[in-house]
């Protein structure tokens, strides 16, 4: 291999007198290229703040609701859902503020905010669809379904196995579903995202901790 | 022997490190770069301009909370070369062609 080495020198060395950086060999150039491609690659961007605070918002929603309905203490318990619009406000505010602190977007970054906007926008749509037609009966089942969607990808994506669990005990709790009691709806949504959000986001967050 | 002449923009160790982290980002800021590759503002910010003016990578400048930003961002040319010059560098591993 010497020769190769002392061919390459010769003929970059006039160039790179200046710079002793460029007397490197071709052994070297793809250590460096695997070296700095793993580097990058192995940056945990996500430190789960999005899944905590989304999965406790409808956690506590839920559980209020359950209990409300029960014990009649309000005429209209379902408005306890409009936090969510709180929600998305400071979401939104949050993420412009973190993609300007950002200091690297990742290709599996671009991925993952994709599929959480078609979740959106499917969550956007049930709710027209159930709200046009009357079928509010069906709204939280659909909504766990569509919930572990973008839960499983994202688990794929980051290739962490708790989200994995969490987009199928969606979907699992989505088919428990056909054999509960509507009003039980809200105790599977907050298990939902007891098991898809609350403890991944913890998880995700010791993660991110650990390697910044 | 045939030995592809390997492209010498990117046979340089900062510029290759450089070249070598954006292709698997998609963007990143000079900040980032600078930590990643442990070198000095000064050299990163010429090597980064050699790799513009080549039309490798594109820099984005931006002011953010009042602090200039560097985005920088690997080109379609700059992929092209980078696979040529990771070619280039398995025929010096593999003379023979195995």
């Amino acid at each position: 291999m010497q020769p190769v080495y002392c061919f390459i020198n010769r003929l970059f060395k006039p160039k790179f007198q200046s710079m002793q950086s460029e007397n490197f060999s071709p052994k070297d150039s793809l250590l460096l290229i695997d070296s700095m491609i793993n580097q990058a690659k192995n940056r945990f961007t996500e430190n789960g703040f999005l899944y905590l605070l989304w999965g406790w918002l409808i956690f506590i929603s839920a559980v209020s609701h359950f209990i409300l309905l029960k014990t009649r203490l309000l005429k209209h318990p379902e408005m306890i859902w409009m936090s969510c619009w709180v929600a998305i406000i400071f979401q939104i505010i949050y993420l412009v503020r973190k993609n300007k602190k950002e200091k690297v977007k990742t290709y599996s970054d671009g991925i993952i905010d994709n599929i959480w906007m078609c979740f959106g926008i499917c969550m956007m749509v049930l709710i027209i669809i159930v709200s046009r037609n009357n079928l509010w009966i069906y709204m939280y089942p659909f909504t766990l379904m569509i919930y572990g969607i973008p839960t499983f990808l994202s688990g794929v994506t980051m290739q962490f196995t708790p989200l994995k669990i969490g987009g199928i005990s969606c979907w699992a709790l989505a088919i428990l579903s056909t054999i509960t009691l509507p009003i039980y709806y809200l105790l599977l949504l907050a298990a939902a995202v007891l098991i898809a959000w609350i403890i991944p986001g913890y998880l995700l967050r010791k993660k991110f901790k650990n390697q910044h | 022997m045939d030995f592809k002449e390997l492209d010498p923009i990117l046979h340089s160790q900062l510029r290759l490190a450089v070249v070598s982290l954006l292709i698997s980002v998609r963007e990143a800021e000079f900040t980032f770069l600078k930590e990643k590759t442990n070198s000095t503002a000064g050299n990163l910010s010429v090597q980064i301009n050699k790799l513009k003016d080549a039309g490798y990578i594109e820099v984005t400048k931006q002011f953010s909370k009042n602090y200039p930003q560097t985005i920088c961002k690997i080109t379609k040319k700059g992929i092209e070369s980078f696979e040529d010059y990771v070619k280039a560098l398995q025929s010096y591993m593999n003379p023979g062609g195995n």
